[in-house]
This record gives C-alpha cells, structure tokens and sequence, in this order.
C-alpha cells in the first residue's frame, strides 16, 4: 500500500488536463493559474447537442462529449472544430486520454478509444449496461464501471480484456487507480477496493445509499461523498471510515484534493470546504442550486458549474463570481492560461478570458 | 363558446370524429380568465379499453397510508415504505398478499413501465427508496428485471435525482427527451393539437415508450403543490409526463392545465395503460411546486397513498394539500385573487401567499368529466391506515 500513497502521474504542464479534474490525482486544477472574473467569450461553439459530462484539455484540443453520441475535438485557438466521432449511444462520459487515444464510455455499453491524430476508432469494449463512468488509466490498463454491475480492466493499447469483476450495483463512480489498488463508488452503497492487477474486491466499506461521486486518495485517506448525504474520509488500507460529515441531501459531487483541504458539493445547494485530516468544516457557501458536479480549483479559487458558472473565493468561501453560462449539474470547467472552458446543458462551449 | 372546451378526437387512420363537452372553468368570479381554446386528440385507433385502464379495477377508492419511520431526518426508509407499500396493495385489492394483490395489474408477459416524477430531485421527488420496491413488486410477480422500464421525459432530471445510479442493475432507465428541444423519443403519429398563446408548435406529442414501449405503467407521482395547476399528482405526471411541449399551456398569469392534463390522460393507450398510482408523500410540497428545493414548504409528512383511480387520489391529494397550507396560513389553491400573484420567481420561491399563476385545481374534477375516475369526495372510498 505504501506506494499508492503518490498519487499517480500527475500533469504539470498549465495547459493539460487530460481526464476528469484534470489528473489521475484528481487534483482538480491544482497549480493552474488563478483566474479573475472573466469579461468576455474568446469563441464560443455550438454543439447543437447537450453536454452532461466534462471537458478535457490536450495540446490545444478541447474534446466534449455530447449527448447526441459525438466526441468532438476542438480547436482552443480558434474554437472550430476539427472533427467529430459518432458512438452508438448517447454519451454522458468524461472523456480520458492516453497516449494518442481519447476514451470514453458510451449509453450503449462500449467503451471507445479514438485515435486523437485520424479520429479513426482504435478499439472498442462492450458491457451491457451504459457507461457513464469515466475511463481511468494506469500503467497502462483503462478501469471502468459500468451500469451492468462489474467493473473492468482492459489493455489502454488494444482493448483486451484483463478482468472484470462483479460489484453489488450499478456503477458511475470513476475510479480512482493508485498502483496496486482501485477505489470506487458503487449504487450498491459501498466503497470498493480492488486489486488493480486481479480485479479481487480486498476490502468494501457500506454507506447508507448509493455512491455516485469519484472518490480522491490523498495519503493514505480516501475521500467520497454518498447519497446518505455524507461525505466519508476512509483508511485507503482498511476501509475504515476516519470521520463523515454530514451535509443537507445527498452527494453526487466528486471530491477536489488539494492535501490539506477537500472540497465538495452537495445536492442541498452548498459547496463545502472540510479539512482533510479531521473533516472539520473550514467554510460552506451556498450556490442557490444544486450541485452534483465535481468542484475545481486554481490557486485561492473554486470553481462549480450549477446552471451557470460560479466562482469562489478558496480560503473564505465568498462568492467571487456569477456566469449565467455553462448552465449544467454534470460539467465541470478547464482551466488553462487563463481561460476557463466550459460546455453545458445547452450544448455550447465557450472559452472565457 | 361558453364555459366549456371542446376536445375533438380524431383516431389515426380515419376521420371519426367525438365531440366532447366539459366544465373547465369552475371558478369563482373573483377574476375573470380567458377560456381555453378546442383541443384536437390524434390517438390510436380506438379498440377494447382495458378494464385495467383508468379508472381502473377500483374506481373512487383510494388507500392513504401513514407511518412517521418512513422518513426520518429527511432520508427515506426503504423496510418501512415497503411494509406500508405491501399493506396498501393488500387494502386496495382485498387480498391477502402483496403478490396476490400485484398480479392483479401486471402479467409476466408484461413490459412495465415505471412513470416517476423527478421534476423537483433532489428535495421532493419519487423516491429511489420507493421506486426500488415498486421493481422488487413487478419482479415478484414474475416480470423479467429487463422488462422493466423506470422513464420521465427528463434526463436530466433523472440525472439530478441520481436514479441511473440507484436503481438494481438490469433495469432499464430512460429519460426519453436528452435535451430540451428533442423531440426523437416521441410519436407523431399521436398527439393533442391547441392554441393558447399563439405558440409558434401547437402540439403535444406522446412518447414513443408509452404509445408502444410498454404494456402496464405503474405511475408514481409526488404529493406537490403545482403553481399553475393547483397541485402535481397522479393526472399531471401521467398527461405532461407523457406528451411534450407542455409548458406552453401556462403563461403567466393564466394557465390551461385544465383542461389539458386531463385530456392529455384520456389518450388511447395511456389511459388503457395506467393501471395502477402510488403516490410518494413521504415528503409533502405544500407550496413552491414543482421545483422548489426550499426545505421551509417541504413537510416531511410520511405519506403513501395507493389507488387505481387517478381522479379520486388526486381529489385527497388536493385536501390533503389545501389543508397543510391554510394551517401554515398561506391561501387557498382555490384562490384568484390578483394581489396574490408575482411575476418574480424568486418572491414565490420565498413566500406561501405568492403565486405565478392563477392555479387550476379544476382539473381534477374536469378529468372526472371525461370518465377517469371519481372527483366527488362523498364518493370516494378513503380509507386511512396508521401504522408504526
């Protein structure tokens, strides 16, 4: 266990951010430039389909899933597209790249790789229940869940099944892949955790209800939020849950980790900012919606979708910010060079500066 | 015209044409409202009507169940809703078991669908908890686990309510519109027609699960005031949770909910189809509905009620809403009284004695009219248990 406490690749460059809250760290824009209120929009793209998943950032190119099954690739310099994917269902995914793929999961139960040069399909798995899970990678291998009840590894290069394993509901949850050890969300109520390399469950943990949100390992701390309205901070090495603190509905939001500090949302409307050791409550503020999406960050800055773009301030909670863009419960914003990319419900993308 | 709309039915395929009167307007004379306009009903050719179809195998009897372990710290109990569920279908159908009491409305044969109200999650909603033991019910009779559909017309709703997430694998879950203006998952081939406002679309169209997706939908609405229709319960989620285009029926202030909720419920298959209403009231909107999270009008009243007759439930419903908000002193959803009314979501959101529209809890007893079930109280059978 003691090498999982490092948090898997982690990207540096300010302008990549290459699967769900930017990292396999899920670090959630950590070290990303603070951004002022923005003034205007750069470009803005209509994808005339809507967005419920995330964005993701690779040398330039923005790729946005859409509901209506496409994977677009953007052009951040121009904000035109340069080509689009059509998968065989709706897509609610967060795209994750590896290497020269984009992978995404699919309503269909496929999971693509796309080739990012030629936007050829590399390779494709099937399930048979949708995937709304973003795919993880790790050494290599690309972790998933599905709505089928199992979780899968399969080869990042050609899609070649490792294993699968069957988990006592429906899963939505990412994974978190440290090296040895998969940690997950599922509707069954527990928090799994699996042998990376065999798929063997070596410990759960039950909550009160179901687990949407994408657990974070900070140390040897795990942090995810339940439906049961708590978030839950668990020994990585035992599942043994170290505090819970209790919010006003339930928890679909992903946890952003900065070390010292978690943030999270809630479907009762409230951002909540909670210290990781002891989960005392560091500040709460109230966003007037609610809030399912994952939260982002950039140095002293929080960032939520919530139909509409929001930002606060990191180390008090006051709101800095309102955008009546990005309207979305599902999105979450990239950051890079100052500009914040963000798609929503209706179906557009726009970069703010 | 006088007080009355006329619903002009027109089955595909030929041009039979039935003409239907009804009193829409059973309002008081503190204001006067426009009329509503004719409504054309495109719906399948007409065949035998389901005994099963509303008003179904009870018409006028309506089973209120009670227990204050159903809902404790605003979280829902699973083992306590099903317990109240089981006593609620063996009251309703007088048998002596709950799977006796199911088989009554749904055949293995079957493809069940499931029609929730997520309009309102996460604060009030059709609970995850209670739509799980709906499933467990369906497959205890013997329907496979793949034929069984939870559905409304809103992904994103759903989403926000996390019911993908929560509900057993193998369960099919279907928003059936992804975005706003898609109209893909609907049948052309059936629809209401009507005019309101001048709307650029003027028709509805019914989904395409319901026109031929499903054989049994077992409806599981919310016990919710409705700004524009006085309250949401088993008429509104069955009519607008059905056809699309829905909202161009309220504008404020006026709004024609009646008649067209209860048109809307009396489309061939839908109504043949809705055979069976369980309505959520563990938690209670006595005000800001349907989509206030403001935890100050959401009771958490611990409520279930379970009736074939959508009209009947919904006439309890209506008492049971009315009741709560002359206790918290906010007017009555009878009410027409101009200076109640706002134009400022946010003020309604706030405040009990505000509201967008001149409601239209009429629509109730104008369903009655067209035959779906029982709106006189003094003929429904309300029968109250209390338990736990």
């Amino acid at each position: 266990m003691n090498n999982d406490r490092t948090p898997g690749p982690r990207t540096t460059a300010e302008n990549e951010w290459i699967t769900l809250l930017r990292d396999n760290g899920r670090t959630g824009g950590q070290g990303a430039h603070p951004l002022e209120a923005p003034s205007r929009a750069r470009w803005q793209l209509r994808l005339g389909s809507s967005v419920r998943s995330a964005p993701v950032l690779h040398q330039g190119t923005l790729y946005v899933n859409s509901l209506a099954g496409n994977l677009h690739a953007v052009n951040v310099a121009t904000g035109r597209l340069d080509w689009k994917f059509q998968a065989a269902g709706q897509i609610h995914s967060t795209p994750s790249l590896f290497e020269n793929k984009v992978l995404f999961g699919c309503d269909s139960g496929k999971v693509y790789a796309v080739d990012r040069e030629t936007s050829a399909k590399a390779w494709e798995v099937s399930t048979k229940g949708e995937v709304w899970a973003s795919p993880v990678v790790r050494g290599g291998v690309v972790f998933f869940g599905s709505a089928d009840g199992h979780m899968y590894a399969a080869d990042g290069e050609s899609g070649k099944a490792h294993w699968k394993q069957q988990l006592g509901g429906r899963v939505y949850s990412t994974a978190y892949a440290a090296e040895k050890n998969l940690f997950v969300g599922c509707g069954d109520g527990h928090v799994y955790n699996l042998d990376a390399a065999t798929g063997k469950i070596r410990w759960s943990t039950p909550t009160l209800n179901g687990i949407d949100s994408s657990p974070a390992l900070v140390g040897d701390t795990l942090l995810v939020g339940s439906e049961d309205f708590y978030v839950y901070a668990l020994d990585a090495r035992t599942g043994t849950v170290r505090w819970k603190y209790e919010t006003g509905l339930g928890i679909s939001s992903s946890p952003a980790a900065t070390g010292d500090m978690v943030y999270i949302g809630s479907k009762d409307g409230t951002l909540y900012a909670l210290e990781t050791k002891t989960g005392e409550l560091k500040w709460k503020a109230r966003t007037g919606d609610v809030v399912t999406a994952p939260l982002v960050f950039s140095e002293g800055v929080v960032y939520v979708q919530s139909w509409g773009t929001l930002a606060f301030d990191g180390a008090t909670g006051k709101m800095l910010w309102r955008a009546g863009l990005g309207g979305s419960v599902q999105g979450a914003p990239v950051i890079a060079e100052g500009v914040i990319y963000v798609a929503g419900n209706s179906g557009e993308v726009y970069a703010l500066e | 015209m006088d007080r009355r709309t006329f619903v002009k039915r027109t089955s595909m395929g030929s041009a039979v044409l039935f003409l239907s009167g009804m009193d829409a307007l059973a309002y008081d004379d503190e204001v006067k409202l426009p009329l509503p306009p004719p409504i054309d009903v495109h719906e399948a050719p007409p065949g035998k009507r389901s005994p099963l179809g509303m008003p179904g195998l009870y018409p006028g009897r309506v089973v209120e169940l009670s227990d204050a372990r159903s809902i404790v710290g605003n979280r829902v109990s699973q083992p306590v809703v099903r317990q109240m569920l089981e006593q609620g279908m063996k009251e309703l159908t007088g048998e002596s078991s709950a799977e006796a009491a199911w088989a009554k409305f749904v055949e293995p044969k079957d493809v069940v669908g499931i029609k929730i109200n997520p309009s309102g999650a996460p604060a009030c909603c059709s609970s995850p908890e209670l739509v799980r033991e709906i499933v467990s019910a369906v497959e205890s009779v013997g329907v496979p686990t793949e034929h069984i559909v939870v559905y409304d017309r809103f992904g994103y709703e759903m989403d926000i309510g996390s019911y993908q997430l929560l509900m057993p694998p193998g369960i099919r879950v279907l928003g059936v519109q992804g975005d706003r203006l898609d109209a893909a998952g609907y049948d052309a081939n059936v629809y209401c027609q009507a005019d309101f406002f001048g709307e650029w679309e003027t028709r509805s169209y019914m989904a395409s699960i319901v026109a031929g997706g499903v054989d049994k939908i077992i409806n599981v609405p919310t016990l919710k005031d409705h700004s524009a229709s006085g309250v949401t319960g088993c008429l509104k989620n069955l009519g607008y949770g059905t056809f699309n285009n829905v909202a161009r029926s309220h504008r404020q202030p006026y709004s024609f909910t009646n008649p067209l909720i209860g048109v809307m419920c009396s489309v061939e298959p839908l109504r043949s189809k809705a055979v069976l209403n369980i309505m959520d009231g563990t938690r209670m909107v006595w005000h800001g509905g349907p989509l206030t999270q403001n935890q100050a009008f959401i009771d958490q009243a611990g409520i279930l009620m379970v009736s074939t007759d959508p009209v009947a439930m919904d006439t309890i419903e209506l008492e049971i809403i009315d009741k709560k908000r002359k206790e918290q002193g906010a007017p009555s959803v009878w009410e027409r009284n101009a200076k109640s009314l706002t134009s400022n979501n946010g003020e309604f959101y706030q405040d009990a004695s505000k509201n967008l529209y001149y409601r239209q809890p009429g629509h109730i007893a104008a369903a009655g009219k067209l035959g779906l079930g029982v709106s006189d109280l003094k003929q429904i059978d309300h029968r109250q248990v209390r338990m736990g």
